[in-house]
């Protein structure tokens, strides 16, 4: 008789995992506890020790009414920039992935080429030669300076063009015996409704992407009316070495950090499943 | 390593979007056939919008940035080669090019084994709470490595933490702040690296375990000599990834150089944003670019074909995807 694997909880395994837990919710425990301090028990007391509750409402006044109330800005300017660029990469990205997957037509291989091609393309380095169009253009300094390019996403195309091709059944568009322009109109009433699961996730991908992007709104964007979170946290984070205004804006620092990742902390167990399901989607069937 | 890298390994699944014929390909159906011939005008109007952004937002910028990087920084006058002569002789930006790739070996290794572990642990069969502990594993996916580094810059900064005050020790010391930049690197991607690792293990071991533990293997060999295998692949994809990610390097120094003295230099990234923008002088940071481009895409290559030749067999097609694309 064959033994069966054992399937007991083993606590070794289980201890590992443990204190990884611990390194992984570290910071954010810190972060979490620095919002309930104020000027003084930040640098004295316990990083790691809670001061008053009180003080949180304190610390998020203080944050919304800093410099007239600029964080709401930056805020709403992340929200913007994030949620926009999703919208349209999604929709970009799965117009073009269906086309690819569904359709021959003219320059379909070079389109793929360049796809491909394009993944090798180190991102950051793309920054300055996109200031340098942008200042020509008179793009620097807006909204659209900033979405634009953004909405140009090879692994979306990838990624939906991956998802159509099992989503979509290509009796389906024999069915609709399309030709000519009318692809495009049957495309968006048969084809989209049967990747919307897959356009969700792109969507959620894109957002967070956006949302933590750092680098290009630096370069782009110029006035402080226009950043998003995370420059204008970083512009905070600046002024602290500057003797007489540093110190006051720790808190509001810290406190705006935590603004920033609470949404995502908050939906992220609901949300991480397909997440997780669309960055792994095209490695996984290849193995 | 930003977080805007939010790099995904892909193989591009050529047979799947039909480039190449396939085993499947081989009996296409006569709806398919139709779907090839009917083609024309239709679909090149889905794909015409995002053809032109790439080439105004890709290829465009690109072009531009090499033309500048021939001008001269001061009467934009063609001058060849001498803006690439000067970032080649910048003994600075070579600095931040070593100092990257000592980061990118310790901070790889130490990234990829962990994730190795978390995810052959979260694969045994005597592990409990798997979901609970992949969802927190990858919990700082979400959080913008802005805020990682403001967060553990301020764990870590002496002025803040009485403890590390108090003992005098300073991990953000311009001499050791390099190995928080690990930390705070490996905090950000390690559960991203192992969900990738999770998802090819669950998809090919169940049985595959099953089997081999009936012919006697450990639960040992099981994950060293049937599942590493099997997801190795998987392994050299995300090794490419984070090299990758090592070498552009950007976000967590800039955060950090706000609470420690480390230069404008500290990274190519780095000093190619600061001759840009705190000294004007695009040309030059435009010709470092074009370096650092061609340095990050050369390793790629060059790392690809050492796995190639090891496996003796085709590689990976590797995919360094970003998330909004820059």
């Amino acid at each position: 008789m064959i033994e069966r694997r054992d399937r007991r909880p083993s606590w070794w395994l289980i201890g590992i995992l443990l204190i990884v837990v611990l390194f992984v919710l570290l910071p954010i425990y810190w972060l979490v506890v620095a919002t309930t301090k104020n000027d003084t028990t930040l640098f004295g007391n316990n990083p790691f020790v809670p001061n008053t509750v009180g003080n949180v409402g304190s610390n998020f006044s203080a944050l919304f009414t800093t410099q007239g109330g600029i964080f709401g800005r930056w805020l709403v300017n992340s929200v913007i920039y994030a949620g926009v660029t999703a919208l349209l990469t999604t929709y970009l990205s799965a117009i073009t992935g269906v086309a690819i997957s569904k359709f021959r037509f003219h320059g379909r291989r070079l389109l793929i080429a360049v796809i491909i091609g394009s993944f090798m393309v180190p991102n950051t380095v793309l920054i300055v030669p996109l200031f340098i169009l942008e200042h020509g253009l008179h793009l620097t300094n807006t909204y659209e300076g900033v979405i634009l390019p953004l909405i140009v996403f090879p692994f979306g195309v990838y990624f939906m063009s991956v998802y159509s091709a099992d989503a979509v059944p290509d009796t389906l568009l024999e069915a609709a015996r399309v030709d000519g322009a009318r692809i495009v109109r049957v495309v968006h009433q048969i084809t989209l409704p049967l990747v919307v699961p897959g356009m969700v996730t792109l969507f959620l991908i894109a957002f967070i992407g956006v949302w933590n992007n750092y680098f290009l709104p630096l370069v782009l964007i110029g006035s402080s009316r226009l950043y998003p979170l995370t420059v204008g946290l970083e512009i905070w984070l600046s002024t602290i070495n500057s003797p007489g205004v540093g110190r006051t804006l720790y808190l509001q620092v810290i406190t705006g950090s935590f603004v920033s990742i609470l949404p995502m902390l908050i939906l992220f167990p609901v949300l991480q499943k397909y997440i997780a399901r669309g960055l792994t989607l095209g490695a996984v069937v290849g193995e | 390593m930003t977080s805007s890298d939010i790099a995904s390994p892909s193989t591009f699944q050529q047979s799947r979007l039909g480039l190449e014929g396939s085993a499947a390909g081989t009996r296409k159906s006569a709806a398919k056939k139709r779907l090839r011939n009917n083609a024309g005008l239709g679909p090149l109007l889905l794909v015409v919008p995002f053809a032109l952004l790439f080439v105004l937002f890709v290829v465009l910028p690109i072009v531009l940035s090499l033309v500048q990087s021939f001008k001269s920084p001061l009467s934009g006058r063609f001058v060849g080669l001498t803006n690439y002569k000067y970032a080649i002789g910048l003994g600075d930006f070579w600095r931040g090019v070593e100092r990257v790739i000592y980061f990118g070996v310790i901070q790889v290794v130490i990234m990829i084994v962990l994730a190795l572990i978390l995810a052959l642990v979260l694969d045994s069969p005597r592990c409990r709470g798997r979901r609970a502990f992949t969802t927190i594993f990858f919990l700082p996916f979400a959080v913008p490595s802005v805020i990682a580094a403001i967060m553990w810059g301020f764990l870590l900064s002496p002025q803040l933490d009485h403890l590390l005050h108090v003992s005098a020790i300073n991990p953000l010391n311009p001499r050791v702040v390099i190995y928080s930049i690990v930390v705070i690197t490996i905090w950000e991607f390690v559960g991203y690296n192992m969900t990738l690792y999770l998802a090819s293990l669950t998809s090919v071991s169940a049985e595959l375990s099953d089997a081999a533990h009936i012919d006697g293997a450990t639960e040992w060999d099981i994950a060293f000599r049937i599942k590493l295998p099997l997801i190795r692949r998987m392994i050299a994809l995300t090794v490419i990834l984070s090299i990758l990610g090592s070498l552009q390097l950007f976000n967590e120094p800039s955060i950090l150089s706000n609470l420690t003295p480390i230069g404008s230099s500290y990274t190519p990234n780095l000093l190619i944003y600061n001759t840009a923008f705190n000294f004007n002088n695009v040309p030059v940071a435009a010709a470092e670019s074009t370096i650092l481009a061609i340095l990050i895409i050369s390793g790629a290559l060059m790392f690809r074909v050492i796995v190639r030749q090891r496996r003796g067999g085709a590689g990976p097609q590797t995919a360094a995807l970003s998330t909004g694309g820059l």
